[in-house]
């Protein structure tokens, strides 16, 4: 289990309502929950449950039907659906990371992971290619990859390392709030090993929060402090993670951590 | 003057309903109530299955509870625990509530040191003094050095027990919880735990504990309630 903050009365984030309707499917529905700094959220759920959608949605990838999204900022909390479009572009730029399932999606497969990173810094508005430079190796060890890969293409990376590249380059501008879709799926047990202590450490280190989308229940119970079910677009029961999967009260819970293999 | 209790059990109630069996419902506590006074140990008692681990979940937050209200003091103040934000539980779990399961979560990659101080970094202890502390207290416990900096993933299971111990002793809660902590432990090893637990209550901790074998804590128990003789769980079938 991460840290959980000392002081998180104020959040970060707050969804309200959110539903999503892609013409008559529904891809999420009324749904509320709130971030506070440093807090890390796992939503969790079988495949198609509206978990990647509500991510989505506050990814600012996908625009809600309806609902909202508060994002704390110096000027207040401020609604990313009702505001200016390039004053959400802006929050989202600048206060949110996104790592995806697939690598490849996330990151230039073309440019090397050092220009994944310092193109990153340089939208960020880093000029001083010394400066970029040095901070990309600060970040790769950081994320436990060796220095000497920092002019290869990531596609000669193996799976575990392009994942670790996509939040290393997704950290250096300093978000407020990282959000992650399966970032652990389809890595194997020890390279998932070595991304969730990465990920622990980052989040204790930076006062990080995270919105972790995942089907892993042992993922999330190593990383969460708190856990949100959802089954067919509807949120169906929510708390304490050990509470979550230790306790479970509904029946949708309660057949998900059931159904779980104990090696 | 009457002693001030540290934690108020009142009329609590727990269930637990089994959706996938037929909605199975088991009722564990139907309006129990207690109070536990620092410095002083509780010893739960009975058959298995009588509730024992769940009053402990329960006083940890693990479990949540169906009713009634739980009161631990922190820093003088009464929080209600059955109704409390899981931000206060993990406020509670950080500085008031300690508990020692029966295993230990191990967490890939991180040292059997790393995972004991713990505590004590979510305190601010500075890393240094944490690690120092940390590696006294393993030191007690017979685990031997060369093991400190390797991830207890490998571990025996007397050794991992261990690892729980040290976790649960480093920092001091005003409220311990302890399930069954000497249950694979050899007898040079329980003596030493028997000890450390003498040691908190000396320092005022409120020990509520489940023991496999009496021996274990005829010598500090002030108190024991059997849960069996409280006749009241009972499975309901619908």
């Amino acid at each position: 289990m991460t840290r959980m903050p000392e002081n998180s009365s104020q959040p970060l984030l707050a969804v309200q309502y959110l539903s999503k309707f892609f013409g008559r499917q529904l891809g999420c529905h009324d749904i509320s929950f709130a971030v506070s700094p440093g807090e890390v959220i796992g939503v969790v759920g079988e495949s198609g449950s509206g978990k990647s959608t509500l991510l989505n949605c506050i990814a600012g990838r996908v625009k809600p039907s309806n609902g909202s999204v508060f994002f704390h900022s110096s000027a207040g909390m401020i609604d990313l659906c009702r505001c200016d479009e390039a004053l959400m572009r802006k929050i989202i730029r600048t206060q949110t990371g996104y790592v995806t399932q697939n690598a490849a999606q996330g990151l230039k497969m073309h440019i090397s992971a050092g220009g994944n990173i310092g193109e990153k810094l340089m939208a960020g508005g880093m000029r001083h290619y010394g400066q970029i430079r040095k901070m990309a190796l600060a970040w790769l060890e950081r994320v436990e990859i060796d220095p000497d890969r920092i002019d290869d293409l990531p596609a000669t990376f193996s799976g575990g390392m392009q994942q670790r590249l996509q939040i290393a380059a997704n950290l250096v501008n300093a978000p407020k709030i990282m959000l992650m879709d399966e970032p652990t799926s389809g890595l194997d047990v020890s390279v998932q090993a070595r991304l969730i202590d990465v990920l622990r450490k980052l989040v204790s280190g930076l006062n990080l929060s995270m919105v972790l989308v995942t089907h892993d229940l042992a993922v999330a119970r190593l990383l969460c402090h708190r856990l949100y079910v959802m089954k067919q677009g509807e949120m169906v029961e929510s708390g304490l993670s050990d509470q979550i999967l230790d306790d479970p009260r509904q029946p949708y819970t309660q057949l998900l951590v059931s159904s779980v293999l104990k090696p | 003057m009457a002693p001030r209790w540290i934690l108020k059990l009142e009329n609590i109630e727990k269930d637990f309903v089994f959706h996938l069996q037929q909605g199975t419902r088991i009722v564990v506590f139907d309006r129990f109530s207690h109070l536990f006074f620092p410095g002083r140990a509780t010893i739960l008692t009975g058959p298995s299955g009588t509730g024992k681990s769940t009053l402990l979940r329960m006083i940890y937050g693990t479990y949540k509870t169906g009713g009634g209200h739980m009161w631990a003091r922190r820093r003088g103040r009464p929080v209600d625990i059955a109704a409390a934000e899981p931000a206060m539980i993990y406020t509670l779990r950080r500085d008031t509530i300690g508990y020692v399961s029966q295993f230990l979560r191990v967490v890939p990659r991180v040292s059997a040191l790393d995972t004991v101080i713990e505590p004590l970094l979510a305190r601010n202890m500075e890393l240094e003094s944490a690690r120092k502390k940390g590696r006294a207290l393993l030191e007690r416990l017979n685990i031997p050095s060369n093991m400190w900096h390797l991830s207890a993933t490998t571990f025996s299971g007397g050794e991992q027990q261990r690892i729980n111990l040290a976790r649960g002793f480093i920092a001091p809660f005003p409220i311990l919880l302890l399930d069954e902590p000497t249950a694979s432990l050899d007898l040079k090893n329980r003596r030493i735990v028997i000890d450390l637990i003498k040691e908190a209550l000396a320092d005022n901790t409120c020990v509520i504990g489940v023991f496999h074998d009496p021996k274990d804590h005829r010598d500090f128990a002030d108190h024991t309630i059997d849960l069996a003789h409280m006749l009241n769980q009972e499975v309901i079938q619908p």
